[in-house]
């Protein structure tokens, strides 16, 4: 989509490199732009560099060289401004599905009416009524990685960062999952960046997918999704979205 | 799962109680066919019953018990070892804790760390018999130096092995440093101290015999033993000894029972089957 | 998941300031154990009166010396520099104890601890882990026997087996056995049985079950539980020592006496410092022996 849109992150250039006893070059030269409430999906294979991108935006890395601008400042270490869905089990077991979904708030000073307040509206939008006080062992994994988006949804982030989100789950979970999520960005409008090796899920979710080489990372192709929305079933099965799938793996079979 | 835990039961009610059987013919046997004259070094101990059958066991305990001396050594020995376990854990872990969190202290506490945990607390007690004295305190800070070895491996272990996808997540949702310790890193690494704890309450135990039996005074535990070793009194040492055991077992259940309600939101694996 | 891997220093700086610190620590002690020589310890006020004395803080020279003679005590004539025997390094000097042959014998027993505990140790726990039945009749006397600290069974033990070589190592097996038993227990129950029933479905069975999966699986169980056996080894040998045996480093440190009267005699912290010293140095090599050992025998575990 050619953008009139405010553009919010700018990626220049950025290169990683792991230093180790055998250095391992994981982004070569990259560079994006992500707008406003725009959904981003990044697609690559296991080792293209594609969580170590996300994790330089979020800021846990900071790159060898090359430069990542939000709202035009450069990025300093992790913000709850860019909210981060890892892809390992990150939801806290030893809180509650509550506590678990306060933590940013209490981190940063909300009074406790205002929390209760806030968990109430997330517990229903992910409908998990009645489990407010259930420990994370006792959520299925579907349910407690939609407790790890909301907890993150719950400060309202300006950018909302998944790695994988989906990645541990069993294939008929992540379709719903999937669902669900498509569901919240349409009600909540977010900009998104999606990390994933799973292409369906890029199409079905995103407004634009880029993909990447194998190590080290580079950007190959882009491929702009022009599928209407709300996405469904119907979509999975539509001709656009076979022929966007085409596409992409031609892509992918050229690198 | 009910009848699986009533056949456990089961079973070991019939091993103890066949255990006890066991002795109890053991000892009528011995009483008639054991020596009651033993050459000790440099004389004949007179008198020995070297397993003594229940009836004097039973009147050995009922004369420690109504004369108050077991009833007062137990409390004396407890009270040391929770004095020292407190003590130490009060050092151990805090030093764990920053140990685990401060790169440098780290480097700095390493190899007074590793000297410690290699040093077997019982060879400090004639050092500490010399510093503080042959009373209380020296048995109390003995105790104490077993318990922090203990609890600070435990606490230093238990933070670096909190997963780093929490300290990320935590911090990328804002909190600051005194919060992800508060609610991340201590829950995080709560079930490993309590694991250390447990074990430094069982190395409490064997330390506080042995400080009692090489110097202590009268009431306590190890005095009874030593006292009754240097008699001899079978029955004495018998009755202390199974005194001492039953604390330990009880000290234990009590570790584990504070350990699973501690830890009560992991995951437990499911029960062999 | 991946542990926390906090910003650690590169090796050689942490060996540079570990080096350091005990450098520091041993410079600042021996400042403070000479400052008797410069100021009177009768002006200080009274706490630091009483720790600012060589018998309380021996100086640092004083505590070489004492290695040195205990190094050297077996070669020394009887009753040559040292005739008073009231003195705990003049004692030990006397009876020809010597550094080197105490820690050879108390390493001794701790071999046979771990040797004779070990086996027995790792045999209980793998009939234990691998049969349920007899994991439910003996565990519960298991339980009980490992409530007993081994060192209170010192007195009766005596008793049966005489004042001898006997009754001085059975406390140490029976220490390392109570603490092999759960690991190798564990490591059979919970990590073999998988492999075992992947084996048994491929048709394997008796021996070749045994050598080829139980015990390599449940083998790391075993050599971290052999490792903390080790630690308790020495623990149960030195306190064994101090209480009455006539020879090894608990001997050393206690300077001999008679069982009660044990340390009535004022101790020389100089000699005390020395087997402590010692110890931690044996103890860590042991333990490293083991690691490397270790190591080298479960090279197929990720680590």
């Amino acid at each position: 989509m050619p953008d009139p849109r405010r553009r919010r992150l700018e990626i220049r250039d950025v290169t990683h490199v792991y230093e180790g006893k055998t250095a391992t070059r994981a982004l070569d030269g990259v560079s994006l732009d992500v707008f406003e409430n725009e959904f981003l999906a990044i697609v690559g294979p296991v080792g293209s560099g594609k969580t170590t991108l996300v994790r330089i935006v979020a800021g846990f890395l900071t790159p060898s060289s090359g430069v990542v601008l939000w709202d035009g400042a450069p990025v300093a270490g992790p913000s709850p401004e860019r909210g981060y869905v890892f892809q390992e089990e990150a939801i806290f077991p030893w809180m509650t599905v509550r506590d678990n979904l306060q933590f940013g708030l209490l981190a940063q000073g909300v009074p406790a009416s205002e929390r209760e307040k806030i968990v109430a509206e997330l517990v229903t939008l992910i409908g998990l009524e009645g489990y407010e006080r259930a420990y994370p062992k006792e959520l299925s994994g579907g349910m407690s990685k939609m407790v790890e988006v909301a907890r993150v949804l719950a400060t309202d982030p300006a950018i909302l960062l998944l790695d994988e989100p989906f990645g541990l789950l069993d294939a008929q979970t992540r379709s719903k999952m999937q669902d669900q999520l498509s569901r919240l960005w349409e009600e909540k409008r977010k900009t998104v960046i999606l990390v994933t090796h799973d292409i369906e899920e890029a199409i079905y979710l995103a407004d634009r997918v880029v993909v990447f080489t194998p190590r080290p990372g580079r950007v190959q192709a882009e491929v702009v999704v022009d599928l209407p929305r709300p996405r469904s079933l119907e979509t999975r099965f539509s001709p656009a979205f076979l022929e966007l799938k085409r596409s992409i793996w031609k892509e992918i079979g050229r690198a | 799962m009910n009848g699986l835990w009533r056949r456990r039961l089961w079973r070991a009610l019939l091993s103890v109680g066949a255990l006890a059987v066991l002795y109890g013919i053991a000892s009528e046997i011995g009483s008639a066919l054991l020596p009651r004259r033993i050459w000790m070094v440099a004389h004949y101990l007179e008198d020995v019953e070297l397993l003594p059958p229940y009836r004097s066991l039973l009147e050995e305990t009922v004369f420690l018990i109504q004369s108050g001396i077991l009833p007062r050594s137990v409390l004396v020995s407890t009270a040391r070892v929770f004095e020292g376990l407190a003590l130490g854990a009060a050092v151990g872990v805090p030093l764990g804790l920053s140990m685990a969190r401060a790169a440098r202290l780290e480097c700095l506490l390493d190899p007074w760390v590793t000297f410690f945990r290699f040093t077997p607390a019982l060879a400090l007690l004639p050092l500490y018999a010399l510093w503080f004295g042959l009373g209380e305190l020296s048995k109390i800070l003995l105790i104490a130096t077993a318990v922090a070895v203990v609890t600070l491996l435990g606490a230093y272990q238990g933070v670096r092995d909190v997963p780093r996808v929490y300290l990320e997540a935590a911090k990328s949702l804002g909190a600051s440093k005194g919060l992800i310790l508060r609610k991340i890193v201590w829950p995080a690494a709560l079930p490993q101290i309590f694991s250390s704890l447990r074990i430094a309450l069982g190395l409490a135990w064997v330390t506080v015999v042995v400080a009692e039996l090489i110097k202590a005074t009268m009431p306590s535990l190890g005095y009874l033993l030593a006292l009754a070793g240097a008699y001899p009194r079978v029955p004495t040492i018998a009755v202390g000894i199974v005194t001492i055991g039953l604390l330990v077992l009880a000290c234990d259940a009590v570790a584990l029972g504070c350990y699973a309600v501690a830890t009560r939101w992991m995951k437990r694996s499911p029960a062999h089957a | 998941m991946r542990p926390a891997e906090a910003a650690r220093p590169p090796k050689a700086r942490r060996v540079w300031l570990g080096l350091a610190s005990v450098v520091a620590l041993v410079a600042a002690y021996t400042l403070l154990s000479n400052a008797y020589r410069v100021v009177d310890p009768s002006l200080l006020p009274d706490p630091i009166r009483g720790v600012l004395r060589p018998q309380i803080l021996p100086p640092t020279q004083r505590i070489f010396d004492a290695f040195v003679q205990l190094v050297g005590a077996g070669a020394s004539p009887v009753g040559g520099a040292y005739v008073h025997t009231g003195d705990h390094i003049g004692g030990l000097v006397e009876q020809r104890v010597t550094l080197q042959g105490s820690l050879l014998i108390s390493t001794y027993r701790v071999l046979i601890g771990i040797a004779v505990g070990g086996s027995l140790g790792v045999l209980a726990g793998l009939l234990m882990g691998w049969s349920r039945a007899v994991d439910e009749y003996a565990h519960p006397i298991y339980i009980l026997f490992r409530s007993i600290p081994p060192l209170a069974l010192i007195t009766y033990v005596m008793l049966w087996l005489g004042h001898g070589t006997a009754h001085v190592l059975l406390p140490i097996i029976y220490a390392v056995f109570t603490v092999v038993v759960i690991p190798t227990y564990h490591g059979v129950r919970d990590v073999a049985d998988i492999y075992v029933k992947a084996a048994r479905a491929l048709g394997a069975g008796g021996r070749l079950l045994l050598s080829r999966v139980v015990l390599p699986a449940a083998g790391p169980f075993v050599l971290s539980g052999l490792r903390y056996a080790l630690i308790i080894a020495w623990m149960t040998t030195v306190g064994v020592e101090m209480l009455m045996a006539d020879e090894g480093i608990g001997y050393l440190l206690i300077g001999g006496g008679m069982w009660s009267s044990r340390l009535e005699v004022a101790g020389d912290p100089a000699v005390i410092v020395v087997g402590i010293v010692a110890l931690a140095l044996v103890g860590y090599a042991m333990d490293a022996g083991v690691r490397v050992a270790g190591a080298r025998l479960t090279e197929w575990v990720k680590r």
